[in-house]
């Protein structure tokens, strides 16, 4: 690799922007692509429109390939910034959830207005923030490799939290609270004008249906359902709780 | 006057949202956030001659914490700031003891009498009261 491919590579990474390095498999010709920018940056080396959606696509699913082209084969090698977790609520489920989806890779923030949930001796070492969650979520720009999951069990915090995830393309909404809760919460999320097709998207009660009892394996079954919604097909997950 | 901590009147009085906004050319502005419920207000206030000329706040928070600025954005001007803590030491006698809602010109606090019964939401009352002090102590400074 060119050492001025590899600089904008780094840049990429550390804007946490999606990049795909194509490198034509006959002439060991390479350029970066932006599928989730605006711009079609690469044109020049293999960046063509068609190419481009095949660099989307490759993002997408987070694998790297080789897909045949016009002017011959193309490897596509795929780097993602890691997948971001937003919890919503600073408690118990909170405190396991946040460390263990680390330890899986993921760029985790814990979001919580009320300082003596959100305190920094209950969440060492993870990314905390006292704003309320919509004004966070309106800062991060939850994308399609963004997952939101919502404990705090208080609709005023949660709600806002929810519709800012539904109107995201978050791939992974999840709102803690029994069947019951979830029903008037759903209730409340149709006033406020969404419809089944947007609140199919919250997965709650959250989790698989693991038999998860203590707060620790309430939050294993929720990165579980969370890794599920992130590489399987909808119809291929297990069932939620 | 109703038991009912969301009665009608408080609701309305929070919905009707008097005073949210930003005011331009400010004396001062405090915020405050309650850490057990994560509520939170800010107030901007511009002072004349020692008395609230105008103000404007912004709540994050329960109806309650809403229905407390909106009654302050109505109730405060033209007062000064020692009326309005001596208003607030009435309003937390009338939600911690029990005590007759004062009479005269803050009668309408008896709004907030129902959440005298449920001791954790009396800052939810308080806390507009005290963001509005911060923002005129920093007024005077």
């Amino acid at each position: 690799m060119r050492r001025e491919l590899l600089a904008e590579l780094r840049r990429d990474l550390a804007a946490k922007r999606t990049a795909v390095v194509a490198t034509r498999l006959d002439s060991g010709e390479s350029a970066i692509l932006h599928p989730d920018g605006g711009d079609a940056s690469g044109a020049g080396g293999p960046g063509d429109a068609e190419l481009l959606a095949r660099a989307r696509e490759a993002a997408l699913r987070d694998q790297s390939c080789t897909v045949d082209t016009a002017a011959g084969p193309v490897f596509l090698r795929v780097f993602n910034p890691p997948v971001r977790l937003v919890v919503v609520g600073a408690v118990h489920v909170a405190q396991a959830l946040a460390p263990m989806a680390r330890l899986a890779g993921y760029d985790v923030l814990v979001v919580d207005p009320r300082r003596s949930f959100a305190a920094e001796e209950r969440f060492r070492g993870i990314a905390l923030s006292r704003e309320w969650p919509d004004e966070a979520l309106a800062r991060l720009g939850p994308d399609r490799r963004t997952a939101i999951v919502t404990m705090t069990h208080d609709p005023k915090i949660d709600d806002p939290a929810l519709v800012a995830a539904l109107r995201s393309e978050a791939f992974y909404v999840g709102a803690l609270g029994s069947r019951k809760t979830q029903a008037a919460r759903k209730d409340r999320l149709r006033e406020q004008g969404f419809g089944d097709a947007d609140l199919t998207r919250i997965d709650g009660p959250v989790g698989l249906a693991i038999g998860s009892v203590s707060p620790g394996e309430i939050a294993v079954s929720i990165l579980s359902q969370l890794v599920a919604r992130l590489r399987l097909s909808r119809d291929a997950a297990p069932a939620g709780r | 006057m109703s038991d009912d901590l969301y009665h009608d009147a408080l609701v309305a009085l929070a919905r009707a949202a008097t005073g949210a906004g930003r005011l331009e050319a400010a004396s001062a502005s405090a915020t405050r956030d309650n850490p057990l419920c994560g509520d939170r207000v800010t107030f901007d206030v511009r002072v004349e001659s020692g008395r609230v000329a105008a103000l404007a706040h912004r709540v994050r928070g329960c109806v309650v914490c809403q229905a407390a600025a909106a009654f302050l954005a109505s109730a405060a001007p033209g007062r000064g700031r020692s009326e309005l803590a001596a208003a607030r030491g009435q309003v937390a006698a009338m939600l911690e003891d029990g005590a007759a809602p004062p009479p005269g010109a803050w009668e309408g606090l008896r709004i907030f009498e129902p959440v005298g019964t449920v001791r954790s939401r009396h800052g939810c009352v308080l806390l507009p009261f005290d963001t509005l002090d911060d923002a005129l102590r920093g007024a005077e400074e």
